[in-house]
């Protein structure tokens, strides 16, 4: 809705009800940087959003049940400078912590899990690993001595 | 000259022969050389150091007369969570729960069970009561059953029929309908239950009282600032406006035994306290029950709450949040008695580090009007920081009931499907006596 110098549709007692058809926001699911209670999500949301905003675009779009939504608006440092030693802003955002309702839960998935990485075989990098192995094995001391250096002796 | 006095090594063995023989009954007092205990310093700079000054404290405090006691506990103000009985937070009693280390168990303790065999085979005299008046309370006869019953449908009815009242400021609703109701009928069952419960003719009835209670538990690292890394306790607070509440100057009995509160379980919250969300402020730390210390009147028997507009079960539904409801419900009931009884515990000198030696029982009813919620709390133990926490296996106790309603509507004069069971539970919970 809100693109350039439109007023937000304020609302007066006998106004029509307000609907919104395809809105221009958009919400960002992020990790929560401390620790959440399971039944809580947090979303980056746009400035002009408000908390019966959130609860209606996730109730009527993606049919969850939300409880309850608390928003804050995280202001972005002014403190940097760059290299003409002019201050760069970063943007502010605004935060919304949504519970949900029913009893559901929400646990931010691994977007990056670890693999194994194997390297194929003939490959440029297996022959690489192979000789950084042997090259580890050479330094490592001789375990038939317990890892006690040559020098050392009578 | 010294050298006279002292007498030749070679002669000591032999002379004098006899001399010591005449010592030889008695034992020399030996005596052992006495020093100071070792303990740690007072005021150095160091962590041992800081450990005695604590110790120091709590035996100052355990020697000091309860008001002093009290003064000692809740002198240093500091950033606390102000925990509200009527909250809004979704789950509150979950958590409150974990704050109070409290176990909630479904239903009423045994005192208080409706059993159906409590129905005599008398036949009343009065038929001309609706079905379902067989039901007694024991020590109240059917008569005073009777008298009860009325006086509730009058009060109903003189707040809900007979009385003209303008129509209700925005969310001042309860407070213009139900609030009157509410203390007409506590008023009223006081005075007619008196001679069958001889503690309440001694009882102290307050409109509006004041609870509060302060306590600490748990701990958390101190994440920013020169205290950086330490460990704060999470220091908690609650003050409460019930209704109404009574007094009473002899104890409750306990509803179960200490041991027994061992096998309960408490709900463990492993987040902070302000995601829940809970807010810190610093003021006055107040421990109060609802009168001050000197008053004979000081234990309690009977807190009444008034469910407030912003909470009432139609606006929750309308909001779709209609599970919430039983939550508040057992979260207002848990804090408001969990706060009176540990008030009450203090003003008889327990605190932290002296746990109760017996328990402290109280009771609540929290009703909207027309649905009626009944609580019996016991607190076994008082002692919730970390250090008195650690081989603490008492836990508290609180008992609570689904919201039960008492009338259906009130039609053309009458009140019609008044509850005996909400009615017969309020004459027992009034009449609860040691």
């Amino acid at each position: 809705m809100p693109v350039t110098r439109l007023l937000y549709p304020l609302f007066q007692l006998g106004n029509p009800q307000l609907r919104i058809f395809r809105p221009n926001w958009f919400l960002t699911l992020v990790r929560p940087g401390k620790e959440q209670p399971p039944d809580t999500v947090q979303f980056r949301i746009p400035m002009e959003m408000t908390k019966c905003d959130v609860k209606n675009y996730l109730e009527k779009i993606y049919n969850v049940p939300v409880g309850a939504v608390r928003t804050r608006i995280q202001f972005g440092s002014n403190k940097k400078r760059n290299h003409l030693n002019q201050k760069v802003k970063q943007p502010d955002y605004k935060v919304a912590y949504v519970q949900l309702a029913q009893g559901q839960t929400f646990t931010f998935p691994d977007i990056f899990p670890e693999k194994e990485r194997m390297p194929t075989e003939g490959s440029m990098e297996e022959m690489q690993e192979k000789f950084m192995e042997d090259e580890k094995q050479r330094q490592k001391l001789d375990p038939r001595r317990g890892g006690v250096t040559e020098w050392f002796g009578l | 000259m010294a050298a006279r006095t002292r007498l030749p090594l070679l002669f000591s063995k032999n002379l004098p022969p006899f001399k010591n023989q005449k010592l030889a009954h008695t034992e020399a007092a030996v005596k052992e050389p006495t020093y100071p205990p070792i303990v740690p310093s007072l005021t150095a700079k160091s962590k041992s150091a800081r450990g005695r000054q604590v110790e120091d404290h709590v035996k100052k405090i355990c020697a000091s007369p309860v008001d002093e006691k009290l003064s000692l506990i809740t002198r240093i103000q500091r950033k606390k969570f102000v925990v509200y009985p009527q909250t809004f937070a979704r789950n509150a009693d979950r958590w409150y729960q974990h704050f109070t280390k409290t176990a909630y168990i479904p239903g009423l303790p045994e005192r208080f069970a409706l059993d159906p065999e409590k129905r005599t085979g008398v036949e009343k005299e009065e038929s001309s009561l609706p079905a379902g008046a067989q039901t007694t309370v024991p020590g109240v006869e059917i008569d005073a059953f009777a008298d009860i019953r009325s006086l509730v449908t009058r009060m109903i009815l003189q707040e809900h029929w007979h009385m003209k009242k303008r129509k209700p400021f925005l969310y001042r609703e309860q407070e213009q309908m139900v609030g009157p109701f509410l203390r007409n009928l506590v008023t009223g069952l006081t005075y007619s239950l008196a001679k069958y419960n001889p503690l309440l003719p001694l009882s102290s009835l307050d409109i509006d009282p004041q609870v509060n209670f302060y306590w600490r538990r748990g701990q958390r690292i101190i994440p920013k600032g020169h205290r950086r890394g330490r460990q704060e306790p999470t220091r908690f607070q609650i003050d409460d406006q019930p209704h109404s509440q009574i007094r009473i100057t002899q104890q409750l009995p306990q509803f179960t035994s200490l041991e027994a509160s061992y096998a309960a379980e408490v709900p463990e919250v492993a987040f902070a306290p302000n995601l829940m969300p809970l807010f810190r402020r610093q003021y006055d730390n107040n421990i109060f029950t609802g009168a001050k210390l000197p008053d004979p009147a000081c234990y309690g028997h009977t807190q009444f709450h008034l469910v407030p507009d912003r909470y009432h079960r139609d606006r929750m539904a309308r909001q779709q949040q209609s599970d919430q409801v039983e939550v508040f419900l057992r979260a207002n009931g848990l804090a408001s008695l969990f706060a009176w009884t540990g008030a009450q515990a203090m003003y008889q000198g327990f605190w932290n580090h002296e746990d109760v030696t017996r328990p402290f029982v109280s009771q609540a009813v929290i009703t909207d009007g027309q649905f009626f919620s009944f609580f019996c709390y016991q607190l076994n133990t008082v002692a919730l920081s970390v250090e008195t926490d650690a081989n603490n296996p008492r836990k508290n106790l609180l008992w609570g009931t689904e919201s039960l309603r008492l009338y259906e509507s009130v039609q053309d004069g009458a009140v019609v499907g008044l509850n005996d069971d909400v009615v017969k539970l309020l004459v027992q919970f009034l009449v609860n006596q040691p």
